[in-house]
Parts: structure tokens; sequence; C-alpha cells
């Protein structure tokens, strides 16, 4: 997460800040941001995209279907894949996902997550929307 | 079919013999070493499969393994590195071997293993990048490569795309059978599994089902959401033949979705060593009255790249269930 010297920068909701353009977000003063926002190629999360309650519990059900050795980190940007998972992992944790936050999840959503970030980010969404 | 005896013609003297049974380490390095991958005989047509496999446990000789993470490109090692722990890790190099070496063999020596590019189609499906200058040629190579823990298997077919997976025929879901079915098979294949009494032959029947679909989008490579399971039906007839279709009522013509979904795909199942299904598909666009009534042409080779190849289809260790 990138430090933002000596301001706290809040937003309506949270967002993740991709190839920002070097203009200041709505609702920023110019005074408070140390360093102009030059266009990069990494992503930044410039507030948790997700909750962290939302991202423990995907690393739990993770942990648990991959029956992962004690001490196996995991975390927000653990990549499903190279934590070892094939698609019926996947699909089984997608599963254990949808029963524990009783949601429902689109094969095209599914998709799109690789990491357990992206699954809680996902988590999240379906869970306000309801 | 031994191909270690093609490394011993090797040279006019013969080796003074080792006070025990040598490693298996190849004699040669470099250059010469991607000499003495054998070529296979030829895929004959779009209908033939040709599959290699290995086994991660048994490579466990340092000098070949570093012989394999040789072939890889910097970023394929960067990638294998990112997984989670060495098992991951040597797999995911292996993975990357063993197509590179696979590949080299159906382009008549003339390609080294080290030099395929690749790229990925818009859904992320890998496929072979040929040099568009002029200076390599290209053969009509497809390929998929699928894992299991214990067992790393590559797809080779020409001409036409191709989809492969394996899966241990014990493998233990978490979640219940019929639940895994519910979410995300057809209702008969929901129905066909409900009846099956027997657990275990339950669980047998779904991987099964999970083989073949897993095949289907794999050969489609629009990923999972291109071809969602619930929208076709494998049927596992009774006259041995893998039929596909829409599942009914699910697929209205206007859904651009199941555009894909057409049916002319091939299939093939097999049990493997005793310990594995392995499914295989590949798109098959022959029409006619013998449509569906030849069956795909498969081969299966266990290889321990550089070192030996062993055909073991056409033995007790691959039984066609279809």
């Amino acid at each position: 997460m990138a430090a933002i010297a000596g301001s706290v920068v809040s937003f309506a909701r949270p967002v993740k800040a991709v190839n920002v353009s070097p203009v200041p977000f709505a609702g920023l003063r110019k005074d408070n941001v140390a360093f102009r926002l030059h266009p990069v190629s990494q992503k930044f999360a410039v507030l948790c995209a997700a909750k962290k309650e939302t991202v423990d519990k995907v690393c739990d059900i993770v942990r648990k279907q991959l029956v992962l050795p004690e001490g196996t980190e995991v975390s927000g940007a653990s990549k499903f894949t190279d934590l070892g998972a094939d698609s019926l992992d996947t699909v089984e944790i997608v599963m254990g996902l949808e029963e524990a936050f009783k949601i429902t999840v689109e094969e095209s959503s599914a998709q799109s997550i690789g990491t357990v970030e992206d699954a809680a980010e996902l988590i999240d969404k379906l869970v306000e929307a309801k | 079919m031994h191909h270690r005896l093609l490394l011993r013609r090797r040279g006019a003297m013969p080796l003074p013999s080792p006070p025990q049974p040598a490693p298996r380490t190849p004699g040669v390095a470099g250059g010469r070493l991607f000499a003495s991958l054998p070529s296979p005989p030829p895929l004959q047509s779009r209908r033939e499969v040709h599959v290699w496999y290995l086994c991660p446990d048994e490579l466990n000789d340092h000098s070949q393994l570093d012989m394999y993470k040789e072939l890889l490109s910097p970023s394929e090692r960067k990638n294998a590195l990112a997984m989670n722990g060495p098992r991951l890790q040597k797999d995911a190099m292996l993975s990357r071997a063993l197509l590179r070496t696979t590949l080299s063999r159906y382009t008549d020596a003339k390609i080294d293993p080290r030099s395929f590019e690749f790229k990925k189609n818009k859904f992320g499906k890998p496929e072979i990048l040929w040099q568009s200058d002029g200076s390599s040629m290209e053969w009509p190579l497809h390929f998929n490569i699928s894992h299991t823990s214990s067992l790393i298997a590559c797809g080779i077919a020409m001409d036409t795309l191709i989809g492969i997976d394996v899966e241990e025929k014990k493998r233990k879901t978490v979640k219940n059978i019929l639940s895994l079915a519910r979410r995300y098979f057809t209702p008969s294949e929901v129905d066909y599994l409900a009846k099956i009494s027997d657990s275990d032959a339950q669980q047998k029947e779904f991987i099964k089902l999970w083989t073949l679909k897993e095949a289907y989008v794999k050969a489609l490579g629009r990923g999972f959401s291109g071809a969602p399971f619930n929208r076709f039906s494998n049927q596992l007839e009774t006259n041995n033949r893998i039929q596909i279709s829409k599942a009914a009522k699910v697929c209205n013509d206007s859904d651009s979705g199941c555009d894909y979904l057409s049916e002319n795909w091939r299939f093939a199942l097999a049990g493997l060593n005793s310990s594995y299904y392995m499914a295989v598909c590949i798109e098959d666009n022959s029409r006619g009255s013998e449509n569906g009534s030849v069956p795909l042409g498969l081969k299966v080779w266990k290889t321990i790249p550089f070192i030996e190849d062993t055909l073991v289809s056409g033995t007790d260790a691959v039984k066609l269930i279809t």
C-alpha cells in the first residue's frame, strides 16, 4: 500500500487506483498531497479495497480447501494458482465462499479472481449488493 | 519402446561399468542433449492426439533437474519460483520443461526446446508464438497441459484445438459430490450421479465427468465462464461414445455465450496407470455420416526427457473407457 506522506486520503467508497494520471482526485485538497501522482504501471491501493475480516475469512477457507501445511503464508496478495489450487479446488473454494457469505458468484466473475484479495473484494461487493 | 539405447550407441568406446547402477544423469550436455530427443511417430491426422507425461516424484536427481531448469525462459523460471514451496516450484518448472521438450519432438528436431516462445489468447490460453519474420518454420502444433500433484501431462494435436485433463481417481473432494454436481453440472448429470448408490463409484463417475468437462473447456480456450459447466452435458453412453450436448432449457439461440458450445468435439477418456482418469478433447470439424463413429486416436508416452521414453498406450497402463 502506498504511503501518502502527511495526510489521510478518504473517499466515499474504497477504490483501487491504477495507472493514475497526474490529476488530483475529486475531494483532495492540493496542499494535502505531498507529491504529484504520475502514471505508473504498477497497481497500488490507496485504501484497502476489501475488508480485513473478509480477507481473513477467505484465507481460512483457502487453507482448509488446499490443506496447506501449518505456517504457510496466505494473505491478500496470495495467488490461488501459486498456492497449488487447481480448477477443482477453485470451484470448491468458490462454493465455500458462497456458503460462508450467502452469495452467488457468477462464473464470469469467478474467472477474474486471481488472488485472495480479488475474491474478498468480489465478496464485499456482492454482500453489499444484497 | 525404450530410447535409452540411442544414448548408448554414441561413441565407439564402451563405457566402463560403474560399481552400482548408474544414476540417470545424461552423458551429454548442451546442444547434444537436445539431439537426444528422438522424434516420435508423427501425428497421423487431426484426429490423433499424443500425450506425454512425467511423474515429478520420480525426478529427484539434481543435475537432471538443473538441466530441465536450463530449458526455461527467464520469465518461466520466475513464475516457477513464485509458487508456494519447493514442491510446487519443482512441479511448475517440470511442467514447462515437459512442454518445451514435447514440442521440440514434433519439429523434426529442428527447434531447440529453449527456443519456443509463447503468448496467451485473449482468455489466457497459452499458445506457441512463432516468429513472424520468416526466420523459423512453423508447425501447426496445438498443446494443452494438465497437472495433478503426482503427474503432469502434455497433450499435442496437429492443426486442431486440444484440451486435456488428468485427475487422480481417488481424489477426495472437500464438498459433497452431489452438492458440487448440483452447483456446477447439468440436471441430467446430477440425475446420473444421484442414481449411483455406492459412494466410491459415485466419486469416480464424478471425476470422469469432471475431467471430460475440463478437457472441453480447456480445448475451447475461453476460460471457465466461456463454457459454464452447467450449460453442456457430457453423457457417457452405453455404446462408449461421449456425447456433448447443450443442456436443455438453459441455452436459447440468442444467448451468445452458447455459440461456442457446438457439437464438433471429439473426446477420449482413459484410465491411466490404474490411478488416474485422463480426458482428451479435440475439435473435429469433419462432418458426415461417420461423424462420431471414428474414435480419436490416442498415443501416450511416459517420459524422463533426454533419458527415457516409454510408449504406454496399447498396454494395460492405458485403458480406454471410450
